[in-house]
């Protein structure tokens, strides 16, 4: 599909791949980190302080300040990338460390007093008991890594935040304004997608208490 | 067996979770460890599955230390029943239960399978085997710890405060059931509660232990209803240990009253057979239905002392306990008493039962 002289699909593509790998990436890395956070205080006053204060430096200035750092093109789409998975990371250190505290002490305690090593507790138990609270998590940094990435735009990045800078500068209302529906409806799309993955994987959440 | 050598425990902030502790809990028999909170009886059975390290002492375990090998091979060779159960939100029921099966080796199939079995045994509908742990009451949820603990076969179990979470009724149904099972399965039990009635009712021998998990008296029940050692133990016992102890004391030299029957097969209740007297009113197959009161009119039973079940449930069968609340509770001014079928055996009269309770009281 073409529009306002693009390839509205490209766009589109280039969109949901600049902010749907960093979120997974993001979330592999977050995953140990959380990890780490939630067996030991000393890593938790680190880490979380520390991703916390990530989270607050502007969008515009990593993209910016990535190339200088690691010698990528300016236009590189692994900037934007790169400023999207260190945001999801900062996000989601704080969730993981959240849900994994959230299981239960008994369950924990049955877990080891039955025979678990370690590693099949966090796999076996402690992670598939961390899901609904860590969806909750990784939806807020899907939505947020949707707008971010139309910043990328700014500095010459493809996707629909394109058509919100160019419209502009075009003064093309339609323009802009199909570039923010679309980036809204896909940032819907994909919050939807992440809730629909997470209740599948946790089934047993929704199973009401009492008989 | 279970046999604790001289066990303490320090923790790392310089609280003494234990002193030293030494006792043996036999093979095949439930060992039950009480006390007040702070007094150790967690830490101590975490000891055995290294749950918690001693910093002294050795714990061993069919004569071997523990302390040796791997501590997750060790507890899988261990049944653990925790309060609130601890079953794993994430699970249904049946593979709650085949958790242990499948750490051992066994493949899910077989670990279901050998999970439906337990499931059975503790007595669980199958129609919960699908369900979620969540989808269940409090009762049934610690039955489930129960099974997960019996699937591994192992020949220990560990079992901290399994019960406290549920109300009376069901704790009480759950103890029958556990007393049920013992009676089948025969293993060795390490049981914590701070329920002395509990440890009274379950024990083969209970391990009474004051703050700091020193031993204030290790016997079977009846000896610490009759005879506790200090202030302490006493105290903790309860002042009406007197009248639980009935409960120990076996009522076979009762000799039973005739009492004056009447058949009703035909649910014909027409005056009493002996003019002016109370009167048991039989039903066809010989069980007791009812009291026939001098007027004629119909009475309740009042409980029944069953002289010999065969059946744990009924834990004060053939005991002093049952023949005086027989007694006592029967309108007649004397008990009914009951063969472990039902069948109407004879009448409990309360000065008998008394005069037997004066020549068994402790000198």
């Amino acid at each position: 599909m073409r529009a306002f002289g693009y390839d509205i699909d490209e766009l589109v593509i280039a969109h949901v791949l600049l902010a749907v790998v960093p979120v997974i990436l993001g979330l592999v890395i977050a995953l140990p980190l959380g990890w780490w956070a939630h067996r030991s205080a000393g890593a938790r006053r680190v880490l979380v302080p520390l991703s916390g204060a990530l989270y607050t430096v502007p969008s515009l200035a990593l993209i910016v300040f990535i190339p200088v750092l690691l010698g990528t093109p300016i236009l590189s789409p692994v900037n934007v990338g790169l400023t999207l998975t260190i945001y999801t990371v900062a996000l989601l250190v704080r969730s993981v460390a959240e849900a994994l505290d959230a299981v239960p002490a008994t369950v924990t305690t049955a877990a080891t007093a039955v025979g678990y090593r370690p590693a099949g507790l966090l796999f076996g138990v402690q992670l598939p008991l961390a899901v609904p609270v860590l969806t909750a998590g990784i939806r807020v940094a899907s939505v947020s890594a949707f707008s971010l990435v139309t910043v990328g735009a700014l500095v010459g990045i493809q996707s629909l935040g394109t058509l919100m800078t160019d419209g502009f500068q075009q003064d093309y209302t339609a323009m802009v304004a199909t570039g923010i529906v679309g980036s809204v409806l896909l940032a819907f799309l994909f919050d939807a997608l992440w809730l629909a993955l997470g209740r599948t994987l946790s089934p047993w959440a929704r199973a009401g208490a009492g008989v | 067996m279970i046999e604790f050598r001289d066990v303490g425990k320090r923790f790392a902030d310089g609280t003494v979770g234990l002193e030293s502790l030494s006792l043996t809990a036999r093979e095949g028999e439930i060992t039950v460890l009480v006390g007040p909170s702070g007094c150790g009886k967690t830490t101590s059975l975490r000891t055995v599955n290294r749950m918690v390290e001693p910093t002294s002492g050795a714990v061993l375990l069919a004569g071997r230390d523990v302390a040796q090998g791997d501590p997750a091979e060790l507890r899988r060779g261990i049944g653990y029943v925790i309060q609130q159960a601890g079953l794993f939100p994430h699970r249904r029921v049946i593979d709650n239960v085949a958790t242990v099966p499948v750490l051992q080796g066994l493949s899910r199939r077989e670990a279901r399978a050998r999970a439906a079995e337990v499931l059975e045994r503790v007595g669980l509908d199958d129609a919960l085997a699908q369900r979620w742990p969540a989808q269940l009451s409090g009762g049934q949820q610690q039955r489930v710890g129960v099974a997960r603990a019996l699937a591994g076969d192992a020949p220990v179990l560990l079992m901290d405060e399994p019960f406290s979470a549920v109300d009376p009724v069901v704790r009480v149904e759950l103890q029958d059931e556990l007393l049920r099972l013992q009676a089948d399965l025969g293993k060795t039990i390490l049981f914590v509660t701070h329920d002395i009635d509990e440890a009274i009712r379950l024990g083969d021998r209970v391990a009474v232990l004051r703050v700091g998990g020193r031993l204030a008296q290790f016997a079977p029940p009846d000896e610490l209803l009759a005879q506790p050692v200090d202030d302490f133990v006493s105290g903790f016992v309860g002042r009406d240990r007197g009248y639980r102890r009935l409960g120990f004391l076996p009522a076979t030299a009762l000799r039973l009253v005739d009492l004056p029957t009447r058949a009703d097969a035909n649910g014909d209740t027409a005056g009493p057979a002996v003019p002016g007297e109370w009167t048991v009113l039989l039903d066809g197959s010989e069980r007791p239905a009812a009291w026939l009161g001098p007027d004629g009119a119909r009475h309740d039973l009042g409980s029944v002392y069953v002289t010999d079940g065969d059946d744990a449930a009924a834990d004060a069968a053939g005991t002093l306990r049952g023949a005086l609340d027989a007694a006592l509770s029967s309108p007649a001014g004397r008990g009914v008493a009951v063969d472990g079928a039902g069948r109407y055996r004879g009448g409990v009269d309360t000065d008998d039962v008394l005069a037997l309770l004066d020549r068994s009281a402790p000198r």
